[in-house]
């Protein structure tokens, strides 16, 4: 919903290079969150460790932006869905209704 | 970050001086805006003359303006109990400013005279008709703005108030960039006691700009539907990644609305 990279398409720089034009979410922008805990220990090691990494994070973009198309009625809509992209998507529509 | 000469007059008069004799010095004020651009090397001033020594005024609320003193954080402005009752519009624009350590340090006169273009208070001071008080003279807010980043001051000249006309009613409204906090837009609406209504915009343009049209219709009637189905041309707006001018047109509309809708 925030989080872009965005580079100079004439030079590469990286526009977004501090945090005053990244947009990382702070805590007003997150819901609270509850904590669930799966336990399945490795059998193949005595302290049952596995690696693991972002794993709720590969689902949770898509169902984003699925409920973002969804509620838009548009098939495509770029990430992050900022307010500016939102509304950009929603031209068309606005078009088509006058 | 290059060495500098620092200094902390008691007087106006003093920091004026200092100024005067420094090579290249610079005021410091809240320091929120000076400090990064001196982490990062984009100012390397010789002096620094902080301006937190000088006598430190506050919030006055007078019978017809509200003066405050040049040091004043924005925290303070927005919980000072008389001017939220005299110019709510102004006490909701101070409480919006960036987050609370930006509000509790920053200062109304280094951002008057940082004149940022995405900064809230320029559009207060130009929709009020604000007088800019500093060591040399009195500044009307139409004079004092002159463009990006750029003020009517003169090198040696230091802010010392920003004295406000109440006016029956005020309301300010942002949509603030979600990454910097600072107005993409921003639109302040006052109504003056002669019936009168100025509309300043921010964050929109390269600097603060008033919106004639709009001012017109809320004058005959001061209501949000009076400024419906007019929209302000993008041609001129700021464009970057953050909005295109065509959705800061759009929200200039949807910011007008609301603070007519906010004012008090
Ligand atoms: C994360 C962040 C978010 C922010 N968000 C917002 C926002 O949403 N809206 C907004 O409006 N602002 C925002 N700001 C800016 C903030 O409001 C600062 O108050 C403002 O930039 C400068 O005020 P200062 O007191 O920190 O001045 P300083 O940084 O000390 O000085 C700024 C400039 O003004 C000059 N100066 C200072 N005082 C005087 C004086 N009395 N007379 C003459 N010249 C003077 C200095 O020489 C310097 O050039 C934000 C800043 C940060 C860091």
């Amino acid at each position: 919903m925030t989080e872009g990279c965005v580079y100079d398409s004439d030079s590469g720089q990286l526009l977004t290079g501090s945090y005053m034009d990244y947009c990382m979410p702070r805590a007003a922008d997150v819901p609270s969150f509850k904590l669930g805990f799966t336990c399945t220990p490795c059998p193949t090691n005595p302290l049952g460790m596995k690696g693991c990494g972002e794993a709720g994070a590969i689902a949770s973009p898509a169902a984003v932006m699925n409920a973002v198309t969804d509620a838009l009625g548009v098939r495509d809509v770029p990430m992050p869905a900022s307010p500016h992209v939102v509304w950009k998507a929603m031209q068309p529509m606005k078009k088509a209704a006058e | 970050m290059e060495n500098f000469a620092y200094h902390r007059p008691a007087k106006v008069a003093d920091a004026v001086k200092a100024m005067k004799k420094a090579k290249d010095g610079k005021f410091l004020s809240g320091g929120h805006t000076l400090i990064p651009a001196l982490k990062q090397g984009l100012a390397n001033p010789t002096d620094l003359i902080d301006l937190s020594g000088l006598n430190k005024g506050g919030v006055k609320v007078g019978a017809k303006s509200v003066t405050v003193s040049a040091g004043t954080a924005h925290a303070d402005v927005a919980a000072d109990k008389g001017l939220k009752k005299a110019i709510p519009g102004v006490a909701i624009l101070a409480g919006g400013i960036g987050d609370p350590h930006v509000r509790h340090r920053g200062t109304i006169g280094g951002s008057v005279a940082n004149n940022d273009p995405a900064a809230d208070y320029p559009s207060a001071c130009l929709a009020l008709g604000a007088t800019i008080h500093t060591s040399e003279r009195k500044i009307p807010a139409e004079k004092f703005f002159t463009g990006m980043f750029s003020t009517a001051l003169k090198s040696s000249e230091v802010i010392t108030a920003v004295e406000f006309p109440i006016p029956k009613k005020s309301g300010y409204a942002k949509f603030p960039n979600p990454a910097s906090l600072y107005a993409m837009v921003g639109v302040f609406v006052a109504q003056m006691g002669d019936g009168s209504v100025r509309v300043a915009v921010t964050g929109a343009g390269p600097g603060v700009f008033r919106v004639p049209e709009m001012e017109a219709a809320l004058a005959k009637n001061f209501s949000a539907k009076s400024l419906e189905g007019l929209s302000v041309k993008s041609k001129g707006l700021n464009s970057d990644m953050h909005a295109s001018a065509e959705y800061r047109a759009h929200l200039i509309g949807v910011m007008a609305r609301r603070a007519v809708t906010a004012a008090k």
